[in-house]
Protein backbone atom coordinates (compact mmCIF):
# COMPACT_ATOMS: atom_id res chain seq x y z
CA UNK A 1 0.00 0.00 0.00
CA UNK A 2 1.07 3.23 -1.46
CA UNK A 3 2.41 5.49 2.50
CA UNK A 4 0.00 8.33 1.39
CA UNK A 5 -2.64 6.10 0.69
CA UNK A 6 -1.94 3.88 4.14
CA UNK A 7 -1.69 7.26 6.16
CA UNK A 8 -4.89 8.14 4.87
CA UNK A 9 -6.61 4.73 5.75
CA UNK A 10 -5.12 5.21 9.38
CA UNK A 11 -6.37 8.68 9.47
CA UNK A 12 -9.51 7.37 8.56
CA UNK A 13 -10.03 4.15 10.81
CA UNK A 14 -8.44 6.83 14.20
CA UNK A 15 -11.58 9.89 13.25
CA UNK A 16 -14.26 6.68 12.59
CA UNK A 17 -13.04 4.81 16.44
CA UNK A 18 -12.17 8.34 17.87
CA UNK A 19 -15.69 9.75 17.07
CA UNK A 20 -17.95 7.02 17.21
CA UNK A 21 -16.78 6.60 20.56
CA UNK A 22 -16.90 9.72 21.85
CA UNK A 23 -20.65 9.63 20.34
CA UNK A 24 -21.35 7.08 22.22
CA UNK A 25 -20.11 8.01 25.44
CA UNK A 26 -22.15 11.00 24.98
CA UNK A 27 -25.73 9.10 24.03
CA UNK A 28 -24.83 6.57 27.51
CA UNK A 29 -24.49 10.21 29.12
CA UNK A 30 -27.90 11.52 28.23
CA UNK A 31 -29.68 8.03 28.02
CA UNK A 32 -28.51 6.13 31.19
CA UNK A 33 -26.17 8.64 33.13
CA UNK A 34 -28.39 11.68 33.61
CA UNK A 35 -31.57 10.02 34.05
CA UNK A 36 -30.25 7.31 36.67
CA UNK A 37 -28.71 10.56 38.39
CA UNK A 38 -31.83 12.35 38.12
CA UNK A 39 -33.33 9.19 40.25
CA UNK A 40 -30.52 8.99 42.74
CA UNK A 41 -29.95 13.01 43.48
CA UNK A 42 -33.21 14.45 42.63
CA UNK A 43 -32.55 17.80 44.58
CA UNK A 44 -29.05 18.25 42.71
CA UNK A 45 -29.40 21.62 40.98
CA UNK A 46 -26.88 21.38 38.30
CA UNK A 47 -28.23 19.58 34.69
CA UNK A 48 -24.48 18.73 34.19
CA UNK A 49 -24.15 14.67 34.37
CA UNK A 50 -21.79 13.84 37.42
CA UNK A 51 -19.89 11.09 35.36
CA UNK A 52 -19.14 12.39 31.98
CA UNK A 53 -17.19 9.57 29.72
CA UNK A 54 -16.71 12.19 26.79
CA UNK A 55 -14.33 13.34 28.86
CA UNK A 56 -11.94 10.64 29.09
CA UNK A 57 -12.06 10.03 25.21
CA UNK A 58 -11.43 13.67 24.48
CA UNK A 59 -8.40 13.07 27.33
CA UNK A 60 -6.96 10.18 25.76
CA UNK A 61 -7.65 10.60 22.03
CA UNK A 62 -5.50 14.40 22.56
CA UNK A 63 -2.75 12.19 24.16
CA UNK A 64 -2.49 9.40 22.14
CA UNK A 65 -3.10 11.79 18.66
CA UNK A 66 -1.55 14.78 19.05
CA UNK A 67 -2.74 17.45 16.79
CA UNK A 68 -4.52 14.92 14.95
CA UNK A 69 -7.28 14.28 17.74
CA UNK A 70 -9.00 17.51 16.36
CA UNK A 71 -10.18 16.33 13.02
CA UNK A 72 -10.80 12.81 14.33
CA UNK A 73 -12.86 14.13 16.98
CA UNK A 74 -15.01 16.46 15.46
CA UNK A 75 -17.49 14.68 13.15
CA UNK A 76 -17.94 12.99 16.38
CA UNK A 77 -18.27 16.13 18.45
CA UNK A 78 -20.51 17.71 16.07
CA UNK A 79 -23.08 14.37 15.84
CA UNK A 80 -22.93 14.47 19.64
CA UNK A 81 -24.01 18.75 19.80
CA UNK A 82 -26.95 17.51 16.85
CA UNK A 83 -28.25 14.47 19.20
CA UNK A 84 -28.41 17.02 21.87
CA UNK A 85 -29.52 20.28 21.05
CA UNK A 86 -30.92 19.65 17.58
CA UNK A 87 -29.98 22.29 14.94
CA UNK A 88 -29.24 24.56 17.91
CA UNK A 89 -26.21 23.24 17.47
CA UNK A 90 -24.95 25.27 14.66
CA UNK A 91 -25.51 28.88 17.30
CA UNK A 92 -22.47 30.86 17.45
CA UNK A 93 -22.12 29.70 21.30
CA UNK A 94 -22.29 26.08 20.60
CA UNK A 95 -19.70 26.63 17.25
CA UNK A 96 -17.75 27.98 19.83
CA UNK A 97 -17.88 24.89 22.43
CA UNK A 98 -17.27 22.52 19.83
CA UNK A 99 -14.19 24.32 19.14
CA UNK A 100 -13.41 24.46 22.85
CA UNK A 101 -14.71 20.34 23.43
CA UNK A 102 -11.82 19.82 20.29
CA UNK A 103 -8.69 21.58 20.55
CA UNK A 104 -8.06 22.00 24.36
CA UNK A 105 -6.85 18.94 25.38
CA UNK A 106 -4.49 18.95 22.42
CA UNK A 107 -3.80 21.96 23.33
CA UNK A 108 -2.87 21.37 26.62
CA UNK A 109 -1.07 18.33 26.05
CA UNK A 110 1.45 20.70 23.68
CA UNK A 111 2.01 23.23 26.13
CA UNK A 112 2.70 21.25 28.85
CA UNK A 113 5.06 19.95 26.39
CA UNK A 114 6.59 23.23 25.34
CA UNK A 115 6.97 23.59 29.56
CA UNK A 116 8.87 20.65 29.87
CA UNK A 117 6.70 18.12 30.78
CA UNK A 118 5.77 15.81 27.98
CA UNK A 119 3.71 13.26 27.94
CA UNK A 120 3.00 11.80 25.01
CA UNK A 121 3.85 7.91 23.91
CA UNK A 122 7.91 7.20 22.66
CA UNK A 123 9.33 4.36 22.97
CA UNK A 124 10.91 3.13 25.76
CA UNK A 125 8.61 5.17 27.97
CA UNK A 126 6.16 3.81 30.23
CA UNK A 127 2.68 5.60 30.21
CA UNK A 128 1.95 7.51 33.47
CA UNK A 129 -1.56 7.01 34.19
CA UNK A 130 -1.96 9.63 36.92
CA UNK A 131 -0.48 12.39 34.61
CA UNK A 132 -3.03 11.77 32.00
CA UNK A 133 -5.41 12.22 35.33
CA UNK A 134 -3.44 15.61 36.20
CA UNK A 135 -3.79 16.67 31.93
CA UNK A 136 -7.48 15.56 32.66
CA UNK A 137 -7.95 18.51 35.39
CA UNK A 138 -6.33 20.83 33.91
CA UNK A 139 -8.26 20.36 30.43
CA UNK A 140 -11.17 19.84 32.74
CA UNK A 141 -11.02 23.35 33.79
CA UNK A 142 -10.06 24.85 31.08
CA UNK A 143 -12.93 23.92 29.00
CA UNK A 144 -15.43 24.68 32.02
CA UNK A 145 -13.95 28.04 31.85
CA UNK A 146 -14.10 28.61 28.28
CA UNK A 147 -17.80 26.60 27.91
CA UNK A 148 -18.75 29.26 30.44
CA UNK A 149 -17.98 31.83 28.57
CA UNK A 150 -19.52 30.72 25.31
CA UNK A 151 -23.15 29.49 27.56
CA UNK A 152 -22.52 31.67 30.99
CA UNK A 153 -23.41 29.18 33.20
CA UNK A 154 -23.01 29.21 36.65
CA UNK A 155 -20.40 28.54 39.39
CA UNK A 156 -22.15 25.19 40.53
CA UNK A 157 -22.17 24.24 36.39
CA UNK A 158 -18.51 24.64 36.74
CA UNK A 159 -18.50 22.22 40.03
CA UNK A 160 -20.54 20.10 38.22
CA UNK A 161 -18.07 19.72 34.92
CA UNK A 162 -15.18 19.06 36.88
CA UNK A 163 -16.64 16.47 39.07
CA UNK A 164 -18.09 14.73 35.92
CA UNK A 165 -15.25 15.37 33.81
CA UNK A 166 -12.42 13.93 36.27
CA UNK A 167 -14.79 10.69 37.09
CA UNK A 168 -15.14 10.65 33.47
CA UNK A 169 -12.09 10.13 33.32
CA UNK A 170 -10.80 7.74 36.08
CA UNK A 171 -13.62 5.37 35.61
CA UNK A 172 -13.52 5.82 31.51
CA UNK A 173 -9.70 4.22 32.18
CA UNK A 174 -11.06 1.41 34.78
CA UNK A 175 -13.75 0.57 32.14
CA UNK A 176 -10.64 0.16 29.85
CA UNK A 177 -8.60 -2.31 32.34
CA UNK A 178 -11.94 -4.72 32.28
CA UNK A 179 -12.15 -4.54 28.51
CA UNK A 180 -8.53 -5.33 28.06
CA UNK A 181 -8.89 -7.97 30.81
CA UNK A 182 -11.73 -9.51 28.88
CA UNK A 183 -10.42 -9.20 25.21
CA UNK A 184 -6.76 -10.85 26.59
CA UNK A 185 -8.13 -13.53 27.54
CA UNK A 186 -7.03 -16.99 27.22
CA UNK A 187 -8.79 -19.19 24.61
CA UNK B 1 12.20 5.74 15.24
CA UNK B 2 9.57 2.49 14.87
CA UNK B 3 6.04 3.53 14.92
CA UNK B 4 4.49 2.90 18.33
CA UNK B 5 0.83 1.30 18.36
CA UNK B 6 -1.68 3.42 19.79
CA UNK B 7 -3.60 0.24 21.26
CA UNK B 8 -0.34 -0.84 22.69
CA UNK B 9 0.27 2.39 24.66
CA UNK B 10 -3.26 2.55 25.63
CA UNK B 11 -2.89 -0.97 26.88
CA UNK B 12 0.64 0.11 29.02
CA UNK B 13 -1.33 2.98 30.07
CA UNK B 14 -3.95 0.65 31.31
CA UNK B 15 -1.72 -1.44 32.70
CA UNK B 16 -0.16 0.95 34.65
CA UNK B 17 -3.28 2.10 36.47
CA UNK B 18 -4.13 -1.76 37.27
CA UNK B 19 -1.14 -2.54 38.65
CA UNK B 20 -1.33 0.74 40.75
CA UNK B 21 -4.56 0.11 42.13
CA UNK B 22 -3.71 -3.40 42.66
CA UNK B 23 -6.64 -4.85 40.36
CA UNK B 24 -4.22 -7.05 38.23
CA UNK B 25 -5.34 -11.09 38.03
CA UNK B 26 -1.70 -11.84 36.86
CA UNK B 27 1.42 -11.10 38.85
CA UNK B 28 3.41 -7.91 37.90
CA UNK B 29 6.28 -9.89 36.61
CA UNK B 30 3.88 -11.82 34.69
CA UNK B 31 2.07 -9.50 33.40
CA UNK B 32 4.58 -7.20 32.13
CA UNK B 33 6.43 -10.33 30.65
CA UNK B 34 3.01 -10.95 28.42
CA UNK B 35 3.08 -7.11 27.18
CA UNK B 36 6.56 -7.39 26.38
CA UNK B 37 5.72 -10.81 24.38
CA UNK B 38 2.85 -9.03 22.71
CA UNK B 39 4.79 -6.19 21.84
CA UNK B 40 8.03 -8.50 19.99
CA UNK B 41 6.00 -10.97 18.49
CA UNK B 42 6.50 -11.61 14.35
CA UNK B 43 4.03 -12.53 12.02
CA UNK B 44 3.65 -15.88 13.60
CA UNK B 45 3.25 -15.12 16.93
CA UNK B 46 6.33 -16.50 18.43
CA UNK B 47 8.31 -14.81 20.27
CA UNK B 48 11.97 -16.03 21.91
CA UNK B 49 13.15 -16.13 25.19
CA UNK B 50 16.54 -14.20 24.64
CA UNK B 51 14.60 -11.16 23.32
CA UNK B 52 11.87 -11.14 26.26
CA UNK B 53 14.84 -11.47 28.28
CA UNK B 54 16.28 -8.17 26.88
CA UNK B 55 12.81 -6.40 26.70
CA UNK B 56 13.24 -3.06 28.79
CA UNK B 57 9.82 -3.97 30.89
CA UNK B 58 11.64 -7.03 32.38
CA UNK B 59 15.43 -5.87 32.54
CA UNK B 60 15.34 -5.62 36.40
CA UNK B 61 13.90 -9.15 37.03
CA UNK B 62 15.98 -12.17 38.19
CA UNK B 63 16.37 -15.38 36.00
CA UNK B 64 14.60 -17.13 38.19
CA UNK B 65 11.54 -14.72 38.77
CA UNK B 66 11.62 -14.51 34.73
CA UNK B 67 11.55 -18.30 34.62
CA UNK B 68 8.81 -18.86 36.86
CA UNK B 69 6.66 -15.93 35.54
CA UNK B 70 7.33 -17.73 32.07
CA UNK B 71 6.34 -21.16 33.24
CA UNK B 72 3.10 -19.32 35.35
CA UNK B 73 1.77 -17.31 31.81
CA UNK B 74 2.33 -21.10 29.93
CA UNK B 75 0.28 -22.81 32.72
CA UNK B 76 -2.54 -19.89 32.54
CA UNK B 77 -2.47 -19.82 28.94
CA UNK B 78 -1.50 -16.61 27.65
CA UNK B 79 1.53 -18.39 26.30
CA UNK B 80 2.37 -22.03 24.83
CA UNK B 81 5.56 -23.24 23.77
CA UNK B 82 6.46 -23.84 19.69
CA UNK B 83 4.97 -26.90 18.30
CA UNK B 84 8.44 -27.33 16.35
CA UNK B 85 9.35 -28.27 20.09
CA UNK B 86 11.93 -25.36 19.71
CA UNK B 87 13.59 -24.22 23.11
CA UNK B 88 13.72 -20.86 24.47
CA UNK B 89 10.31 -20.68 21.61
CA UNK B 90 6.54 -19.36 22.61
CA UNK B 91 3.59 -18.23 20.94
CA UNK B 92 1.73 -15.79 22.63
CA UNK B 93 -2.12 -16.72 22.49
CA UNK B 94 -4.39 -14.24 20.75
CA UNK B 95 -6.52 -12.44 22.33
CA UNK B 96 -10.27 -12.54 21.01
CA UNK B 97 -11.67 -9.58 19.94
Amino acid sequence: MPVRTGRMHEFLLETTIASSVYFLTVAFTFLIVIPVQNILFPEYPSRASLLFLPHGVRVLSAWLMGWRAIPALLPGVIAAFVYVAGWDAFLPSRLAAMVVAVSVAPVTFFALRAAGWNLFPAAGRSPCWICILVVGAITSVLTSALTNLAFGTSAVEFVAYLIGDMSGLFFGLLALIYLFRFVDRPR
Amino acid sequence: MYKISKLAELRKLVHGMERSLGLQDLSPVERDLYYAASELFEDDRQVRTVGLIEHSLLTDVSRPTFFRALRSLVSKGYLSQCASANRGCYVVNQPKF
